[in-house]
């Protein structure tokens, strides 16, 4: 029996770790490209909901614009192209003719037609069904489908915007046939639709599972599954993705941006929000009723400092309630001043006398709500305003948003549904809108003509006058335009979407192959 | 006790040697250096406004997550570092004392008010009276504590008294059992029917026989309590339910820095520190003035 | 014999009072607590729409006809459906409730495992650098909030020595640094009950007979004192089950563990009524059935508990 000596076996260790060596080598290299035919990817929280008319979360929307197709498609880089719609065009003043794609499936095999978008878009404002997307589509008067591939849709008023409403929440296209078959909560439950990826599995609060549609329109996704999991924790969140054990993760900080970056493998993306962080002001309660201590509150704060600092650069000092990237933002006006004598002038000419301005805030629920309000508690007090913040419980804000019963100032982080201020600053601010504290005979007037107005000249006259208004009287006090971001591996090449949606279709989402 | 639940207080059985005479005297000085650690900490507290050396709630975004040690441009350093929002850290830690301390003693307070008087309540007047007393606090460890604190929180708003109220309330059934077999244990002995046959009051024989009797037992508990509310405090500010901000609370600091645990490890790391310190030291004290006063130990 | 059953009886009827003033605790904070119905429908819902999801969930009826109807139910089993979910409120919480005890289970096996021959070297060594070093240990553990305690483990377990797996639940490689992280309170309350439990039968006249007789110290330790140490134990084992149930609620957020605890939690917040009575009420269930087992094995061996 050879013998193995002690001399023998250091040199077969040191064999070893030489090939475990050589074997890091390509390691490193795969870094960049990779085999995988699984994307996984983790957010914030879990979805809520499959039925894409029953939510409007970002967790939710997340998953249904991929498990559902629009009728058009808004894509990356702001643009509208053809969705389940293949062209489309105004005839007149409010008609609307849609040209439908043919040979699409849904997932369980049936044929889709016109009489799914006619009956998908119609589910969404019919009072029986409550959905929760039920304002999306109220300037709609009524929908035909003459043929098996033409959809008509007549608008109440000239809708200019109709086919950005179609793209965005609201105007995911659901299965009329299958939904009217199984029920509701059936549908909810086993979802079915047209996009490019296929319902598998959910396991609540833990992962859902999803499998490329092979047969999709647009062509097959760039995986074989989906796996989403749910990682509601920050910092195990990017614990994650540095192992390496997802290849995308949402809602990343910041302030981690610098570690994503300098680990070897991942990367950080962002995309500047189709959208503002603002103040919404309660301008009912004293002395928040008065346009000059509002100006004052809002010379107050210090947003460069709050981007570069707080946000570590990754946002931009918003000019006004439009937001960049949208039609109709003023690119000549100047960002939102900072000047604190002045602040302190105006609250001397409001008589104001040491009220309370209360800032309620969610922790955690948009990025840096609290460490913002805690910054700008501390401007305002610097001019000699009694600022308080107030940490509120997510539920509770839904609350006193249904309740309008906000104490003076609170976070909002409203979208551009549509790219447009119609779609912000008036779906919001607007008379019977959910942040409806604050009314301005000339700019409600303003808003509603040009919601109806197919003349574009004349819209963006209109938001330039209600820009000036809204600068005067300052209903939202707009803090910041953030950068959202995400961080990926650097085999992953993936375009995100400003306005939330997370586009795995082709044409954003890749992986490197060697 | 009729009940296998014992105090939620690990009821520990002293060790035995621990009543030999040099050992006793070691203990003697620990505990008291123990007591010297909270009454240094209680001064730190109070004082807080004279010795920290910045406005706590002071922030400055350009000085944010500064390494301990970092020289602001007024040329004074930040000891400890510097926050998100670049308060100082030192400072906080020292403001912090306060709740944290007023928190721990006023829950210890609530909880010890509550369930002594429940627990001699049960014990003197037994039959229905002990059993609803024992039925609550079957409901009460049976209803998972930070569920109720939460609940009662989304009732009342996150506010200073609501939290000591819930935290108080939280650990009453530890003081309750106690008495309890206490009373149970000293209305076994004669003495008391005699008293009680030559009309002597109830509440002459809790403060002349019943409480000197269980002071030794009360103290342990209390300071076991002490450290356990100061925990509850830090994981009520991670579930958004502690102090509102800008106020430090040890809890609440531990609970900012979470996220920045890799990048400015120092935000959570001192809070943290302290924190388990006071902890530590208070329930230890407590484990030694067990074993000091201990009457079933004091005999041997 | 009489005795024994009697003592069961109160026993049993003192745990179904209890079980009734959990859920009617749990009913009146939540009622209290806000409206769910906001959170149902869209923001610009009309009131009238209000009223009418409010008439349909019952929520429109006086408190007590809400309150008599809820126990009703209870009683035949019924949590009703919950508001968020929309099926039955028992079988949503039956979904999660696998992953909990997986986790509750692991964290105190783990903890036993580890903190009973703590607690035994520790006494039978007592005031050694060892026992010194492993009771501070042990306070630590009861000192550190549950959630700083998991995320350090994340980061030096799992990213930087990369041993397991940093969230989620999977494999048991999974399990190792929840477990950890939840049983860390139990390990060290365990190991210091277990060496004053020791410490005090080392001290009984019959071990030290046994000692003099010359037996081997781990032969002594083995056989009379744990036994005798056993009792304590136990019993800390079912007050900490009620614990890991509270503590279960951050762990389970930290590592993305989808058990009952985070269920409950978003419950809480979405004010789904019957999700958060059904969790109670299933979780004091356990509570009371593990300690109501307690109970009557110590009935059982120990005569004396029946007596006082």
């Amino acid at each position: 029996m050879a013998r193995v000596t002690r001399r023998a076996l250091l040199k077969g260790a040191a064999a070893l770790g030489a090939a475990a060596a050589v074997a890091q080598v390509p390691d490193i290299a795969r870094a960049q490209t990779t085999g995988k035919r699984e994307l996984v990817w983790a957010q914030g929280g879990d979805i809520s909901k499959f039925d894409p008319h029953f939510s409007t979360s970002a967790n939710d929307i997340r998953i249904s614009f991929n498990l559902y197709d629009n009728l058009v498609s808004r894509h990356p880089d702001q643009k509208l192209y053809p969705g389940l719609a293949t062209e489309w065009k105004l005839e007149g003043q409010t008609t609307w003719r849609f040209k439908l794609r043919q040979g699409v499936k849904w997932h369980n095999g049936d044929p889709f037609t016109s009489a799914d978008a006619k009956w998908s878009l119609e589910r969404t404002y019919d009072p029986s069904v409550k959905a929760r997307v039920n304002t999306v589509f109220t300037t709609i008067d009524r929908i035909e489908a003459p043929d098996a591939t033409t959809l008509v849709i007549h608008t109440k008023k000239p809708d200019p915007l109709l086919p950005q409403r179609l793209a965005f929440y609201g105007g995911q296209i659901v299965p009329m046939k299958y939904v009217q078959k199984v029920g509701n909560d059936e549908f909810n439950s086993k979802p079915v639709g047209t996009g490019p990826i296929k319902f598998v599995s959910w396991t609540k609060d833990d992962k859902i599972v999803m499998d490329a549609n092979k047969d999709y329109w647009g062509g097959k996704p760039d995986f074989d599954r989906m796996i989403v999991r749910a990682v509601p924790e920050m910092a195990p969140r990017v614990a994650a993705l540095l192992k390496g054990e997802v290849d995308i993760i949402t809602q990343l900080p910041p302030d981690q941006g610098e570690r994503v970056n300098g680990h070897p493998s991942t990367r950080v993306a962002g995309a500047l929000y189709a959208g503002l962080y603002v103040l919404a002001v309660n301008s009912k309660v004293k002395p928040l009723d008065n346009p000059l201590v509002k100006q004052a509150l809002a010379l107050a704060i210090d947003r460069d400092a709050i981007v570069k600092e707080l946000w570590r650069g990754r946002g931009i000092v918003p000019s006004g309630p439009i937001a960049k990237g949208d039609n109709h933002f003023d690119a000549s006006l100047p960002p939102l001043a900072y000047n604190p004598k002045e602040a302190r002038e105006r609250l001397r000419k409001a008589g104001y006398k040491n009220e309370e301005v209360v800032i309620e805030t969610t922790s955690g629920y948009m990025a840096n709500d609290k460490p913002m309000a805690e910054a700008i508690q501390g401007m305002w007090r610097d001019v000699g305003i009694n600022a308080k913040v107030e940490i509120v419980e997510y539920s509770v804000r839904a609350q006193k948003n249904r309740d309008k019963s906000f104490k003076g100032c609170w976070w909002s982080d409203p979208t551009s549904t549509l790219g447009d201020p119609d779609g912000m600053m008036w779906r919001l601010l607007g008379p019977g809108g959910p942040q409806d504290y604050w009314r301005h005979a000339e700019w409600d007037e303003l808003g509603n003509a040009a919601r109806f107005s197919v003349d574009e000249k004349f819209r963006g006259e209109a938001y330039k006058k209600m820009t000036r208004i809204v600068l005067e009287h300052f209903p939202w006090i707009p803090v910041i335009q953030p950068y959202e971001d995400y961080g990926l591996q650097k085999y992953v090449d993936w375009t995100p979407n400003p306005n939330q949606q997370f586009e795995i279709r082709r044409f954003a989402f890749k992986f490197k192959r060697a | 006790m009729a009940s296998s639940i014992p105090a939620s207080a690990p009821a520990e059985v002293a060790p035995a040697a621990a009543a030999l005479p040099t050992t006793r005297r070691r203990t003697r000085r620990l505990v008291i250096a123990g007591g010297l650690f909270v009454v240094a900490l209680t001064a730190m507290a109070v004082t807080a406004p004279w010795i920290a050396p910045r406005d706590p709630e002071r922030q400055s975004l350009r000085a944010r997550l500064k390494a301990p040690g970092w020289e602001a441009p007024d040329g004074r350093a930040h000891v400890l570092g510097t926050d998100h929002l670049g308060r100082d850290i030192l400072s906080r830690v020292i403001y912090g004392a306060r709740v944290s301390l007023i928190v721990g003693f006023a829950a210890v307070v609530v909880g010890g008010l509550v369930g002594a008087t429940l627990g001699i309540m049960a014990g003197f007047r037994g039959g229905f009276v002990d059993t609803v007393v024992m039925t609550l606090a079957d409901a009460q460890l049976a209803f998972p504590f930070i569920l109720l604190a939460i609940g009662i929180i989304a009732v009342l708003g996150p506010s200073f008294p609501t939290l000591i109220v819930v935290v108080g309330l939280s650990g009453w059934v530890g003081y309750a059992r106690i008495l309890r077999s206490q009373v149970l244990v000293l209305r076994s002995r004669e003495f008391i029917d005699a008293i009680h046959a030559l009309g002597g009051s109830v509440g002459r024989i809790v403060i002349r026989h019943l409480l000197p009797n269980v002071a030794s037992s009360l103290i342990v508990i209390a300071t076991l309590e002490l450290a356990r509310a100061i925990v509850l405090e830090a994981t009520l500010s991670f579930l958004g339910l502690g102090i509102q901000p800008p106020t430090p609370s040890w809890g609440g600091m531990i609970h900012e820095g979470r996220e920045y645990l890799d990048s400015a490890w120092w935000i959570s790391t001192f809070p943290g520190l302290v924190l388990m310190a006071t902890s530590l030291v208070v329930s230890r004290t407590g484990d030694w003035l067990r074993d000091l006063l201990d009457p079933t130990l004091r005999g041997e | 014999m009489s005795a024994l059953f009697t003592f069961l009886g109160t026993r049993f009827v003192r745990a179904l009072v209890a079980l009734w003033l959990v859920s009617t605790v749990v009913f009146v904070v939540m009622r209290l607590s806000g409206d769910p119905v906001p959170l149902l429908l869209p923001p610009d819902a009309p009131r009238a729409e209000i009223f009418r999801v409010r008439a349909e969930l019952g929520l429109d009826r006086p408190i007590l006809v809400q309150y008599g109807v809820f126990l009703g139910n209870v009683l035949a089993g019924d949590f009703g459906r919950s508001i968020h979910f929309r099926e039955p409120a028992m079988r949503v919480v039956a979904s999660y409730l696998p992953a909990t005890v997986e986790l509750g289970l692991a964290a105190f096996a783990l903890a036993a495992l580890v903190a009973l021959p703590i607690g035994v070297v520790s006494a039978v060594k007592r005031n050694s650098l060892l026992d010194h070093m492993a009771m501070s240990l042990a306070l630590v553990g009861q000192a550190a909030p549950t959630f700083f305690l998991g995320i350090l483990f994340i980061l030096l377990i799992s990213l930087k020595a990369g041993l397991v797996p940093t969230s989620g639940r999977g494999t048991w490689m999974h399990l190792v640094l929840p477990a950890l992280t939840l049983g860390a309170f139990a390990m060290a309350s365990i190991a210091r009950l277990t060496r004053s439990a020791v410490l005090e039968a080392l001290g009984m006249d019959y071990v030290r007979t046994a000692r003099a007789k010359g037996l081997a110290e781990i032969w002594v330790v083995a056989k009379h004192t744990l036994r005798n140490a056993a009792l304590p134990i136990v019993t800390i084992t079912g007050l900490q089950f009620g614990t890991l149930l509270g503590g279960a609620v951050v762990t389970e957020t930290v590592f993305a563990w989808p058990g009952i605890g985070r269920l409950a939690i978003q419950s809480i917040y979405n004010r789904d009524y019957p999700v958060v009575q059904a969790a109670v009420f299933l979780s004091a269930v356990m509570f009371i059935i593990l300690n109501f087992v307690i109970d009557v094995i110590y009935g059982v061996l120990d005569p004396r508990v029946r007596a006082r």
